[in-house]
């Protein structure tokens, strides 16, 4: 009796578990409701809890939706905050795993002395509050006249997405055991050999996580692109940003705000399987 | 011979080490180290670029630290940061605890509840000002049920020095963050321990607080210490959703560094120090103090 009491709490939810995870649910995913309807309303006052008046029964005045209307043309430069945000993000994906590959083969298969300390030094740019980095950065590239450029950007992007890249990378270090690379070896492979034809396609799923999840990062980032882009270079963070700062939400910021949400939405549905553990369980630096 | 060819091995061995960290150390440490000595540098009074040079020169620190608004928005800062991190791990601990338990359409759910990680902060703030302005979908709702006649009834939420909407938008964004740490680490532990407990005839809440908890700390550590961080210098939710002056740090450093007038650079400069030695204090004390409970248990 006792015994299968223990197995009910360890294997069933309980009952204020089931209502908890309905609400955060609800909560994450709700808000989402009316911002489809706002971007879709023509008139929509308050204290109506629908729009009065949808596109639909106006679509004689405007093809499409009026906020889409403008959503989708030059004027919201959604655009070119998109195609930015990509090509930012491409970039630091590659230059981050370039940079971060050898460095994570290393923490994970060499023993050296101070390596605890500086797995603690990998991590320091997640801890570090992003404004304090993102003006002073800014300083040092007024000056060397990387404010405002897109080489500027990508480099200050670096600094968010290496600690992630590095963990996400050890950990398939750490699961790819030595045994194939030493039969290659044996079997007369040189080094590049062995990189090239061992090596890299065993890495590939670790280094498609890392990747995606870099790219995820990067594109996510406001402070810094806002701070080092100088307003001359806008991504889909930083143009929702000059939307709603007045700290209203019209019909078009609800449609851009959408349009924002959805490389994130894709990146979720296509990388779901990527996105866990390595990268999160780890502690800090014990 | 032997012990000079081994050498001569492990001295190649060394080199190659040292060639495969180098770019992530030399990015990095650029960066950051650049970053912190010139913000340093520059808070105290040296910036030949506008012409002043006066360092060391602590009145810059000076002015700011003597400012009343100065401590005003340091209390801002760390409440917001605190409070968001606590309400955000408290839900999430909760979550996590109900993920690892097997139910019906759970890969769903596990597709679900990581929405918020995947989408920029920007985002999050557009949906509370949908759902918690005075004009937004709470406020129809309360009205729909008779509660309130016009919007002005609506209690203020945005926009007040008590963060409501900035803590809300933290929040939202983390609890994805945090559970997916704790859950990662619920996963890799198992379950014998607790049921061992359980059998042992220990009730629920003493499983959690003497097995759990205990058992999960190092991913409550790591995720609360990079929110908590992150909250510290976050600009956007507190620029958007704050309750004007006085800002938190991170806006009013922003404020003096637009300003039209060089001087003021500077103090926000040493604005920006301030940020880092605050939270540098914190989170180091934080670690340290974890650091020591996991070797008084014996664990690291």
């Amino acid at each position: 009796m006792a015994g299968r009491k223990v197995t009910n709490t360890f294997n069933r939810l309980s009952p204020f578990q089931r209502f908890y995870l309905i609400a955060v649910a609800a909560l994450i995913v709700g808000p989402f409701a009316p911002l489809i309807i706002q971007s879709l309303a023509f008139r929509w006052a308050w204290p109506n809890l629908l729009p009065s008046v949808w596109w639909l029964e106006q679509r004689e005045k405007s093809p499409i939706p009026l906020a889409w209307d403008y959503v989708l043309s030059p004027y919201s430069r959604i655009y070119e905050a998109t195609i930015n945000t990509m090509a930012i993000g491409l970039a630091v994906t590659v230059i981050c795993l370039a940079i971060c590959l050898p460095a994570a083969r290393v923490l994970a298969r060499e023993r050296f002395r101070g390596k605890n300390s500086f797995e603690f030094f990998l991590s320091l740019p997640l801890i570090v509050p992003e404004a304090a980095i993102g003006i002073a950065l800014l300083m040092i590239f007024i000056n060397l006249g990387l404010a405002g450029s897109y080489v500027g950007i990508i480099i200050a992007h670096l600094i968010p997405t290496i600690p992630y890249m590095v963990r996400m990378l050890t950990a398939v270090y750490q699961g790819l055991g030595r045994e194939f690379e030493e039969q290659a070896m044996i079997l007369g492979a040189n080094r590049w050999q062995i990189l090239r034809m061992v090596t890299l396609p065993m890495l590939m799923p670790g280094v498609v996580a890392g990747a995606l999840f870099t790219f995820l990062v990067s594109s996510n980032i406001f402070l810094l692109t806002f701070f080092l882009g100088q307003g001359k270079i806008i991504t889909l963070p930083t143009l929702l940003f000059s939307k709603i700062s007045g700290g209203t939400l019209d019909a078009s910021a609800a449609g851009i705000t959408l349009i924002v949400s959805l490389p994130g939405i894709i990146l979720l549905v296509i990388s779901e399987r990527f996105i866990k553990e390595e990268a999160f369980g780890k502690g800090f630096g014990n | 011979m032997s012990a000079s060819v081994r050498t001569a091995a492990q001295r190649k061995a060394r080199l190659l080490l040292i060639a495969e960290l180098s770019p992530v150390v030399i990015v990095l440490f650029v960066l950051f180290g650049g970053a912190l000595v010139l913000a340093v540098l520059q808070s105290l009074g040296f910036a030949p670029w506008f012409g002043v040079n006066t360092f060391p020169d602590f009145s810059y620190f000076g002015a700011l630290w003597g400012s009343s608004a100065f401590w005003v928005s340091l209390w801002l800062t760390l409440y917001y940061g605190f409070v968001s991190t606590i309400i955000a791990l408290i839900m999430a601990i909760i979550l996590s605890l109900a993920l690892i338990k097997p139910f019906r359409s759970k890969t769903l759910y596990k597709y679900l509840y990581k929405l918020p990680l995947m989408i920029p902060y920007t985002v999050g703030i557009a949906l509370v000002v949908l759902m918690l302005g005075n004009g937004g979908i709470m406020s129809r709702l309360l009205a729909f049920v008779g509660m309130i006649d016009n919007p002005g009834q609506f209690p203020q939420i945005l926009k007040t020095h008590y963060g409501w909407g900035i803590i809300t938008v933290y929040v939202w964004k983390q609890v994805p963050f945090m559970t997916l740490a704790i859950y990662a680490v619920l996963l890799g532990i198992g379950r014998e321990t607790e049921e061992a407990a359980a059998i042992l005839g220990a009730n629920r809440r003493q499983i959690f607080f003497s097995v759990t908890l205990p058992q999960i700390l190092p991913g409550i550590v790591s995720s609360t210490l990079i929110c908590f961080a992150f909250n510290v210098g976050a600009f956007e939710a507190p620029f958007i959703l704050g309750g004007g002056y006085p800002d938190t740090l991170p806006v009013v450093a922003w404020r003096y560094f637009n300003d039209a007038n060089y001087a003021f650079q500077l103090q926000g400069m040493a604005t920006v120090v301030s940020i880092g030695i605050v939270s540098g204090v914190i989170l180091f004390g934080y670690l340290a103090a974890y650091r020591r409970y996991e070797r008084m248990r014996g664990r690291a």
